[in-house]
């Protein structure tokens, strides 16, 4: 295949891509939230279209952004972390310290603090919420990752709780600022999982669930009196809209002309597509790069030789381009992937210059390996073809992409779509060549999460033993620097080896009226309302 | 009253093969689908999984042995087919893997909001269509009557996926007055009524259409206007009661198309509802809930087709067993002794 033609087919593409981040630059800076001041809001009600039901509204037990966003507004955590620097700050506990070998941590709680059922919070109920949790085991997975090694919870004096772990667990801290780790009434920790998926759960949040109708609607109230917030937020006191209702609007097309129509205040996921459309004086935009690992191809090289080669990973690494990657597929204001984490999560460190598109140095590289042109323009090696598979269960059209670029240098890359049940059963069974996905993680630990051998949450299958030893021991370091240290040894080791394939970074993309105020990005790119409010 | 022994045992044989039908038809339905289920590659307890668990859906192989034997999937393929199947029977469709909540329960609650547009837009077509066939009946000219006649191919031709987004633009977008999308207001019925009534009624059309086109030709019309009978009185009291029989039948048939319809119709206008329920429950294998739907859903049709069957009677007393045809003629000679 010549690769020219195939540049001619882009040309078009391109072209549309580039014009629209222009558009985009040009109408300046989008996501910035001009706070005016007023902390009042014109109206009682504000309506938030969401993007697909939240299954499940418990916080602690859901992965979904969908119910992480609405949960947040339910439930306060011990924690908070500032999303610009990365640095933990009281919230429901005045003071955190841990011990040097990060197995366990203490805390000093508010003690004004109360549950929305009137109850209080004591270290009793924190003692409740993690013992609850880490009994839930698979059934709550995000929070058994952030609670791995979990062995007790101490009451040390009336507002003082020690979590004790097994072994060093340094993403417990960042972990206890999302809500996931949000803590919950004493009431809700003796209920049922299930029930607490539909009925919702009990927090101290400035929000309290209203109602939940599966695949219509979720809607929350202010609470009365809350006067909890951490220091991160715009204002104190109590929320500032009585009711955001969240329709369960599933149509990409449903979501964007209710919001060009005034149905909808605030919708989730703005199509890229749209972005353009939405980037005027009339509405507000608000996006953020996931935190933790872009999406990327993530190797199993027990699955094939072909995969197993270094040489074909390195070349994949110079093959791709990323510039162009994220010009054809991703949002305006979206960052190309130059890490194995994403630009906007703690300890990243750019790998650009070892990213940078060469297709003649990935050509040699091929050469110098033994993989020579077949008449199909494959290469090939003692009769093997540069084949292989990606698993994937989204972003087909950068998988595509890549393809294309691939196909340049002669390599085959087959994709595999198939759905979330497909791909985690692809991983259960180590039935993969490649996979690619991202992963969300507050905390650089992600790294340690994906890649470590040692992880029973691996996805990569690799022989790294410089790797190992690196996630293993930046998972005990207790002072950060020296941490984010050994976090940007593992990003450029992850790279040079060619371990991962970085590929794109997801962006959460919303948009908003522009008479909407006070939505913010918290460190995990999820949304927090409590500042939210209508200016007319 | 005469032959009380006669007229129970004839309901009996009549009514008999038509139960034996029903009972039939939900059976084989369950076992397909509980087969297709169980045949698919790929494993339906991860699948459920990942709906709640997202990126952090647990893959060790531990834990998921602990779930599976939790979930009651860890049973041989004809254990839990039987255990399924007579569950289901006493009315008990379990739970669903992926959701946590009661199969019975989320139809319970999706199958009212899937009921109201499916009976206004099957209302809607009907009405449409028997106007619509009037007018064509009554036309002076044939252009004017080819014209009409020509309308419902439109209507099955257009997908519900474009005359969906058009109706959102004209009269949620555009002129503003109905909402576009959810069920929040009252009034969003409408326009997913409006979508799916033109496929139906474009179907019903055809079938109603064709017949009444062809009780025109008849004799008995030929005699009814050589009467001197006007042409609305000819079709309302000759031709609709005798095309009225082939449309009551694509009626019955009619339900298994508005319950696929609306799959299209509810994702379309992010409405909750028995179709998006199961494209939901197949896209997370959550065999359940698809398998609870599905006996829902049959048990609805088959009950709908019971009723055309036995319509049939009230309709056209030829189609009568020999007994409640003897009951009629009773009546009608009392009738005339009477008067």
């Amino acid at each position: 295949m010549s690769s020219s033609r195939m540049r001619w087919a882009l040309a078009p593409i391109a072209a549309v891509g580039v014009i629209s981040m222009l558009a985009a630059c040009a109408s300046g800076d989008s996501g910035d939230t001009a706070d005016s001041g007023d902390m009042t809001s014109a109206r009682d009600t504000l309506i938030f279209a969401i993007k697909e039901d939240p299954t499940c509204i418990d916080p602690q037990q859901s992965t979904i952004t969908t119910s992480l966003n609405i949960g947040r507004q339910v439930v306060d955590s011990l924690v908070d972390q500032d999303p610009e620097t990365g640095e933990i700050v009281p919230w429901l506990a005045t003071e955190f310290t841990s011990s040097d070998d990060l197995t366990s941590y203490t805390f000093t709680l508010r003690d004004d603090v109360t549950f929305s059922d009137d109850t209080a919070l004591t270290p009793e109920v924190v003692k409740a919420n993690f013992d609850a949790l880490f009994a839930l085991s698979s059934t709550a997975s995000l929070a058994s990752q952030y609670l791995a090694g979990y062995e007790s919870t101490e009451v040390v004096d009336d507002s003082t709780v020690t979590v004790n772990f097994s072994a060093p667990n340094v993403q417990f801290l960042q972990g206890a600022s999302t809500m996931t780790l949000g803590l919950v009434s004493e009431a809700s920790t003796a209920a049922s999982a299930e029930e607490r998926c539909t009925v919702g759960v009990i927090g101290s949040g400035p929000f309290v669930f209203d109602s939940y109708t599966p695949n219509d609607s979720v809607v929350i109230t202010k609470r009365a009196g809350y006067d909890f917030a951490s220091e991160l937020r715009g204002h104190q006191g109590e929320a500032l809209v009585d009711t955001i209702e969240f329709p369960i609007i599933t149509e990409n097309g449903n979501r964007t002309g209710g919001l060009e129509s005034g149905e909808y205040d605030i919708i989730q996921d703005l199509p890229y597509a749209d972005e353009a459309r939405f980037d005027t004086d009339d509405f507000r935009l608000y996006s953020k790069a996931n935190t933790g690992v872009p999406t990327g191809l993530i190797p199993n090289i027990d699955h094939s030789p072909v995969v197993a080669d270094e040489a074909v990973r390195k070349a994949l690494i110079l093959g791709t381009d990323r510039d162009e990657i994220k010009e054809l597929t991703a949002a305006a204001a979206a960052n190309p992937a130059t890490s194995a984490l994403t630009s906007s999560t703690t300890g990243f460190v750019s790998q650009e210059d070892a990213l940078a598109y060469d297709p003649d140095a990935a050509e040699e590289l091929l050469e110098d390996a033994g993989w020579t042109l077949g008449s199909d323009g494959v290469r090939e090696k003692d009769g093997q073809k540069l084949t292989f598979t990606v698993t994937a269960f989204y972003a087909q059209d950068v998988l595509e992409v890549a393809q294309m670029q691939l196909k340049d240098i002669g390599v085959d890359m087959q994709i595999n779509i198939t759905d979330a049940g497909g791909f985690f059963g692809a991983i259960a069974s180590g039935d993969y060549d490649f996979l690619s996905a991202g992963l969300t993680r507050t905390d650089p630990d992600a790294l340690r999460t994906l890649f470590s051998q040692a992880a029973k949450s691996k996805w990569a299958i690799i022989d790294d033993a410089e790797l190992e030893a690196l996630l293993t021991e930046q998972a005990s370091t207790s002072d950060v620097d020296a941490r984010m240290e050994l976090i940007a040894e593992a990003q450029a080791l992850i790279i040079e080896n060619a371990d991962f394939v970085p590929l794109v970074e997801t962006i959460q993309l919303h948009a908003s009226g522009a008479s909407i105020e006070g939505i913010t990005f918290d460190s995990a790119s999820r949304i927090n309302l409590y500042d939210v409010r209508a200016t007319s | 009253m005469r032959r009380p022994f006669t007229g129970w045992r004839s309901a009996l044989a009549f009514l008999a093969p038509k139960v034996f039908q029903f009972a039939f038809v939900i059976w084989a339905t369950y076992t397909v689908t509980f087969l297709l289920l169980n045949l698919l590659p790929g494993d339906p307890l991860i699948a459920a999984l990942s709906v709640k668990g997202g990126d952090a859906t647990p893959t060790d192989p531990e834990a998921l042995r602990e779930l599976r034997a939790k979930y009651g999937l860890d049973g041989s393929l004809w254990e839990r087919y039987a255990v399924n199947g007579l569950a289901a029977l006493r009315g008990d469709l379990g739970v669903s893997i992926a959701t946590g909540q009661d199969v019975g329960d989320m139809i319970g609650r999706a199958l009212p909001n899937t009921a109201v547009v499916a009976l206004l837009a099957l209302a809607l077509g009907v009405v449409v269509s028997i106007v619509i066939t009037y007018f064509a009946y009554v036309a002076k000219w044939k252009w004017v009557r080819n014209t009409l006649l020509q309308i419902p191919p439109f209507g099955v031709a257009v997908p519900a996926f474009f005359s969906g987004l058009v109706l959102v633009s004209v009269f949620a977008y555009g002129l503003g007055i109905l909402p576009s999308s959810g069920s929040r207001n009252p009034l969003s019925v409408v326009l997913p009524a409006v979508t799916l009534s033109l496929p139906v009624g474009a179907i019903f059309f055809q079938v109603f259409s064709a017949a009444v086109l062809e009780a025109r030709a008849s004799s008995y019309v030929f005699t009814a206007v050589a009467k001197g009978l006007s042409e609305r009185v000819v079709f309302l009291r000759h031709v609709f009661r005798n095309a009225l029989l082939p449309s009551v039948t694509i009626l019955g048939l009619l339900i298994g198309y508005l319950a696929g319809g609306t799959a299209v119709v509810e994702s379309v206008f992010s409405r909750d509802g028995i179709g998006r329920l199961v494209v939901d429950a197949v896209l997370a294998r959550d065999a359940n809930v698809v398998l609870g739907v599905v006996i829902v859903v049959s048990v609805v049709y088959s009950v709908v087709n019971l009723l055309v069957d036995l319509s049939y009677g009230l309709i056209d007393p030829r189609t009568r067993p020999k007994a409640a045809r003897r009951a009629v003629q009773d009546a009608r000679d009392k009738a005339v002794v009477e008067a």
